[in-house]
């Protein structure tokens, strides 16, 4: 009897390391990172990974990639076992796994490249390694003079073919910020922004659930302007969509994308690792290149080709044309202009 | 004398690993999301607080349940009344046509649900085939907005689901005795009232079989609804999505997800009842 129930044992075990391989990799050295879905995960696979093997001796790393909001989730559901080591995050959700205490700060001290970033990447709870920059987007075919503002979004010529997003998306809320701030507004009175969104109701041929739907959108000619991501263009416009990507006058905005260790991550010296690669100028130079056009930090790196031409030529002029927002200050109070916004749109 | 185990009865026993793996995957989650809408924060550090759920009764939270029902509604009397005609239809069509309707019909369901809509965006857009059409014949001069319309998503949902309506409905109407609309026209009805007063009445069990999984598959298309429906609606699944995705609002999310349950729980029991009585009438 013993024996069988011995016997039963083992083969349960070893069944529940078959189904959950985790288990029994548990204590193994192997440096999870949850990268970003899409093109995201393709550039990190083909260039962070390598780079961070060869300097660190082959070390073992697996992407895991997945939205900001599961990574969160995946970390508090097991804050003492996390199962990834590396995260990456928007501004927004940053704040959240900062504040929830979720992450370690970076050892900021024995860092080689953490000074060279521009004093906007220089976050010691967690570096930015790359920009997310926010513009405007244009169907060339159709809109024959390039706009210059995030003003021409309301000209009467383009009613019925402006596009936006909902506030759920980074770049919903940082766009709302950004219209108020132009009248007179700022990161903690969106008011001015929500009477311009109202007034520009007749001119939307679409609010998109999220910033991913507007791609579509041009590609079915159904909008022929409206804000967009700098690296979403690019995608598209590789793929032949007429589309194209202007900073308004008043400043592209510029979303720090930052990478943090996870609190009680075993791994923690390869996290930082895996962190001091992706700052290096090596890498972010490549990811500068064809076809990623991620926008470096590193001020080592010298800009070239679309973004050069694009966005800007060196970092210091990214610092006069790109504009930062204050997260901590938006994040107090994006509950309420959600809820505002769930209101207000509503046909 | 030992009593025999009555054989009509089965044993419970034989349930029980299911029931222990609903118990542990679906009723403890389930309790869980009941303990995590009791807390005041979002932050999830004071317990014990109705503030989630009196959020979600206030008159925005209602607004967005009662709104998202009456879709489904919308949704399924459009489906019921094509679903219907083509249930009808097919009955009466020989019989190597009626595999390639139904290939038709199921197609919706063979096709993943993201391509599907991206179809329906492709259909309804500005420079879409029922815009370029209608200019193309002249009937109108400028495009007419159908994506991000009410009727657009109601449509776009009729379509994904209406397999989900035909099929119940056929098998209702194929075991109508086809005698009885015989002797129904031998008594001196007509088509209508046969149809009325017999078809109708026998076939009720399809119907509210179709409209429970209409109803049930329209109020949670999540994907469908966003996509095509866009940003300036707003129903339950996006409303907890945005909460929970969004804004780590876990205790309101999971109020809303919790009422959204009961809500469609109420639904179904409504036309499970509606069912028996049909049978009865049906019967009687």
């Amino acid at each position: 009897m013993n024996h069988r129930r011995r016997l039963l044992q083992t083969s349960l075990a070893l069944g529940a390391m078959q189904l959950f391989p985790r288990l029994s990799f548990a204590q193994a050295q192997r440096l999870v990172f949850a990268t970003f879905t899409g093109s995201w995960e393709e550039a990190h696979k083909a260039v962070l990974v390598p780079a961070f093997r060869k300097a660190n001796n082959n070390a073992d790393i697996t992407l895991d990639p997945m939205l900001s909001v599961d990574q969160i989730a995946k970390v508090t559901a097991a804050r003492n076992n996390p199962p990834i080591d590396v995260m990456l995050h928007d501004p927004g959700p940053a704040l959240t796994a900062i504040g929830q205490d979720l992450v370690d700060p970076f050892p900021v001290a024995q860092s080689k490249n953490y000074k060279d970033l521009i004093p906007e990447a220089q976050e010691p709870m967690g570096p930015a390694i790359f920009f997310q920059v926010v513009g405007l987007t244009y169907n060339p075919e159709k809109i024959k003079n390039p706009p210059t503002s995030w003003r021409d979004l309301w000209k009467p010529e383009y009613k019925g073919r402006v596009g936006i997003t909902t506030l759920n998306s980074t770049l919903g809320t940082g766009w709302l910020v950004e219209v108020s701030k132009m009248y007179g507004g700022s990161e903690a009175n969106v008011e001015p922004g929500f009477k311009a969104i109202n007034e520009l109701k007749p001119s939307l041929a679409a609010v998109a659930a999220n910033p991913g739907s507007l791609a579509a959108l041009f590609q079915q000619g159904q909008i022929d302007i409206s804000p967009g991501n700098f690296n979403a263009v690019q995608i598209l416009k590789a793929r032949g969509v007429p589309v194209e990507f202007v900073s308004p006058k008043e400043g592209a905005i510029a979303f720090k994308t930052t990478i943090h260790v996870v609190k009680n991550s075993p791994n923690k010296v390869l996290a930082a690792a895996l962190i001091e690669s992706a700052m290096s100028p090596e890498v972010q130079t490549r990811l500068m290149q064809s076809p990623y056009l991620i926008v470096p930090t590193n001020t080592k790196v010298k800009m070239e080709g679309e973004i050069a031409k694009v966005l800007a030529k060196d970092h210091a002029e990214m610092k006069t044309r790109f504009v930062f927002q204050d997260w901590k200050k938006i994040n107090e109070q994006r509950a309420q202009w959600i809820e505002r916004f769930n209101r207000d749109i509503k046909v | 004398m030992s009593a025999r185990p009555p054989v009509t009865v089965y044993p419970l026993r034989l349930a029980a690993p299911l029931a222990g793996f609903m118990a542990l995957f679906f009723l403890l989650p389930m309790l869980m999301l009941v303990w995590v809408s009791g807390y005041a924060d979002a932050g999830m550090t004071q317990w014990g607080s109705a503030a989630s759920w009196a959020k979600m009764f206030d008159a925005f939270g209602l607004a967005v349940l009662g709104d998202t029902l009456w879709l489904g509604l919308q949704v399924t009397l459009l489906s019921l009344v094509l679903g219907y005609a083509l249930a009808w239809t097919y009955l009466r069509l020989p019989s190597q046509f009626q595999t390639l309707v139904i290939f038709i019909v199921m197609m919706p369901l063979l096709t993943s649900v993201v391509v599907r809509t991206f179809a329906w965006i492709v259909i309804l857009g500005r420079q879409g085939i029922v815009n370029s059409a209608l200019m193309n014949l002249g009937w109108i001069d400028a495009p007419m907005k159908l994506l991000y319309t009410r009727t657009g998503l109601v449509v776009a949902l009729a379509n994904v689901q209406l397999p989900l309506m035909v099929l119940p409905l056929i098998t209702a109407l194929q075991r109508i005795d086809p005698n009885l609309a015989d002797a129904s026209a031998s008594l001196g009805a007509g088509a209508w009232r046969t149809f009325r007063r017999v078809t109708v009445p026998l076939s009720l069990p399809g119907v509210v079989a179709g409209c429970l999984l209409t109803f049930a598959a329209a109020i949670t298309a999540f994907i469908s609804q966003s996509l095509i429906g866009g940003g300036q609606m707003l129903f339950m699944p996006m409303y907890l999505y945005q909460q929970a995705s969004a804004l780590s609002n876990y205790p309101f999310a999971a109020a809303i997800g919790l009422t959204f349950l009961v809500a469609v729980l109420v639904c179904v029991s409504a036309f499970n009842a509606l069912g028996r009585l049909s049978r009865g009438y049906a019967a009687g």
